[in-house]
């Protein structure tokens, strides 16, 4: 088993400052053909209790994801700025204190350019220290992670993978290409809100979950969207496969479902994903204790 | 032989309703391709002038181009009731500069709404001239048919839009090209009564040949497996019918823009091929 050599010697760690986000509520959107769109908590806020490794659809929320929300210091609702686009999963968060809080552990965003808010991070963290934090809190991200590249295989894209991510990631060399585990694999119709938008920012919806047949996915695990491409953008291209890591639950209306934030995408016959139990989930909670 | 009838709506319960907007500044959009090259090309917004209705959709310089003039409200809750009230096929004037007077419909819907303008006057129309639409269609409803859901769409273009009815009941539907459930790309998840639906071109077919399909600005084309009567969505077995209103973009996951009219389970529906069936007929025959 032979793991991929990276460039990781050659980035930095900036700090960016960031803010704990309130819980906000959104006009209501399109709805949903299907009976009972209720009125759910998700968006911002500080989720005590939700963590990685959790199901999805275990908790009744709207896009939920684990821990505490929080996005860019900007007046009125912010868009992604330097810490939404800068920030990888895995990279630490210290509270106010100086504390550490956290790891960065998902994104939530825009459907696409033009529709940017919520542009949201989610901060995997122990219960003990998320009962201790509030909206409008500074947090400092340690963000490390752009600009890492798979040396061996240019053609292969990493996003929002910090080397600590990395290292957790089941990957290895296979042939000339990579092989990388992932829980579900979903045919390209299955991808709703979320293409069309920069990788960097938010998620990808699996907007069809019958594609999933059944399968319960929880927080962290991987999962393979065919005929999609991260590289420049979240994008329909035969051919490619793009891979990411489950970081928000159901949405209630139309187009919308559990997301996944983009790790690495790259052409099918080099970036092989693998059906297994692949799932990150326990991985970043563990981090999370640890940091 | 499909038996032509007028459709039955409820078109004589609708409100008309008089709304302004203004048409918006021209945009420089900096997009990046999917091989990472960077581009600023034209985007949206201001007036286009060189490219019209009836026009090839893709193959332009430019990104999300728009058709006619792109048409906002500067309140938000103004600008939505534009975008949501507002139907394909209304009628629309401009109200201010040389271009005073002169008479549009409402083409589809992107950011901003668009207004189609006769071409020997578009000329005279400019960012920052107010624009009224007649809005009328909002709560259309074709009777006796719960299952077909419609979204700005102009009661007369409805009309216009159906051939008749199959022998088995179905609704004739006039469509110039569909696209492959593959195609839909950014436009997803968002309300089906605004906006529009991202399309791949390579993806459109033919409905009569099954050649790839020359896509046009205003054809009307139908997309498999859309449900539309919420949000734009995956549903296999749905069919989503709408106007092209815009050209695509060098990103990635945008292509040209389908503005909804009509979401219906595929077995309710007949889709017609006709080369014809572009709002650019329709606007004709309605001035005629």
């Amino acid at each position: 088993m032979t793991r991929p050599h990276d460039n990781r010697s050659a980035l930095v760690t900036v700090t960016a400052e960031a803010v704990v986000a309130p819980a906000r509520w959104h006009p209501p959107g399109p709805g949903t053909g299907d009976d009972g769109s209720a009125l759910l908590p998700g968006c911002g806020g500080v989720a005590v209790g939700v963590h990685m490794g959790d199901e999805v659809g275990r908790w009744l929320g709207d896009h939920l994801m684990p821990g505490a929300a929080i996005e860019d210091r900007a007046d009125g609702q912010p868009g992604p700025g330097p810490v939404h686009m800068l920030a990888c999963l895995g990279n630490r968060v210290r509270a106010a204190t100086g504390d550490l809080l956290g790891v960065v552990a998902g994104k939530r965003g825009g459907l696409a350019p033009g529709f940017l808010p919520p542009s949201l991070l989610a901060v995997e963290a122990p219960d003990e220290r998320l009962e201790r934090i509030c909206p409008g809190e500074r947090v400092m991200v340690e963000t490390v992670g752009r600009g890492l590249q798979l040396t061996d295989h240019p053609r292969i894209c990493l996003s929002n993978l910090s080397p600590a991510l990395l290292d957790l990631l089941p990957v290895q060399e296979q042939g000339r290409g990579l092989a990388v585990g992932v829980m579900a694999w979903l045919p390209p119709w299955a991808a709703g809100s979320g293409i069309g938008q920069d990788a960097w920012i938010g998620d990808l919806d699996i907007a069809e979950e019958n594609a999933l047949t059944g399968q319960a996915l929880r927080y962290g695990d991987l999962v393979a969207f065919q005929d999609i491409d991260s590289s420049a953008g979240r994008f329909r291209r035969p051919g490619y496969v793009s891979i990411g890591l489950m970081c928000h639950g159901p949405g209630t209306e139309d187009g919308h479902g559990p997301g996944a934030c983009i790790l690495i995408s790259g052409p099918a016959d080099e970036l092989a994903a693998v059906p297994g139990p692949a799932s990150l989930g326990p991985q970043l909670a563990e981090l999370a204790a640890r940091s | 032989m499909p038996v032509a009838t007028e459709p039955l709506t409820n078109a004589t319960s609708l409100v008309r309703t008089r709304l302004v907007g203004v048409v918006s500044p021209a945009s420089a959009n900096a997009v990046v391709s999917p091989t990472g090259l960077a581009e600023v090309l034209p985007g949206q917004g201001g007036v286009l002038t060189s490219v019209q209705l009836g026009d090839a959709a893709t193959g332009w310089c430019s990104d999300h181009l728009e058709v006619g003039a792109s048409v906002r409200h500067a309140e938000p809750a103004a600008d939505q009731a534009l975008q949501v009230l507002a139907c394909v096929g209304n009628r629309a004037v401009v109200l201010d500069g040389p271009g005073a007077a002169t008479r549009g419909i409402v083409a589809g819907k992107h950011g901003g709404l668009l207004v189609a303008f006769p071409s020997k006057v578009l000329a005279l129309v400019g960012p920052g001239d107010r624009v009224a639409v007649e809005a009328f269609g909002a709560g259309l409803r074709l009777t006796g048919e719960d299952s077909v859901v419609l979204h700005s769409c102009d009661p007369a273009l409805l009309g216009w839009l159906l051939d008749g009815t199959e022998p088995d009941g179905r609704l004739r539907v006039r469509i110039a090209a569909i696209f492959g459930r593959e195609a839909a790309g950014a436009g997803l998840g968002m309300s089906a009564s605004r906006f529009n639906l991202d399309l791949d071109p390579v993806l459109a077919r033919d409905p009569v040949t099954g050649a790839a399909a020359d896509l046009r600005l205003g054809d009307v084309v139908a997309v498999a497996d859309q449900d539309h009567r919420y949000g734009r969505r995956f549903r296999a077995g749905w069919l989503a019918v709408g106007v092209l209103c815009h050209g695509r973009s060098a990103a990635g996951g945008h292509g040209v823009g389908m503005a909804t009219l009509l979401t219906a389970p595929a077995d309710r529906l007949s889709l017609a091929g006709d080369a014809a069936a572009n709002l650019q007929s329709f606007w004709a025959a309605a001035a005629a």
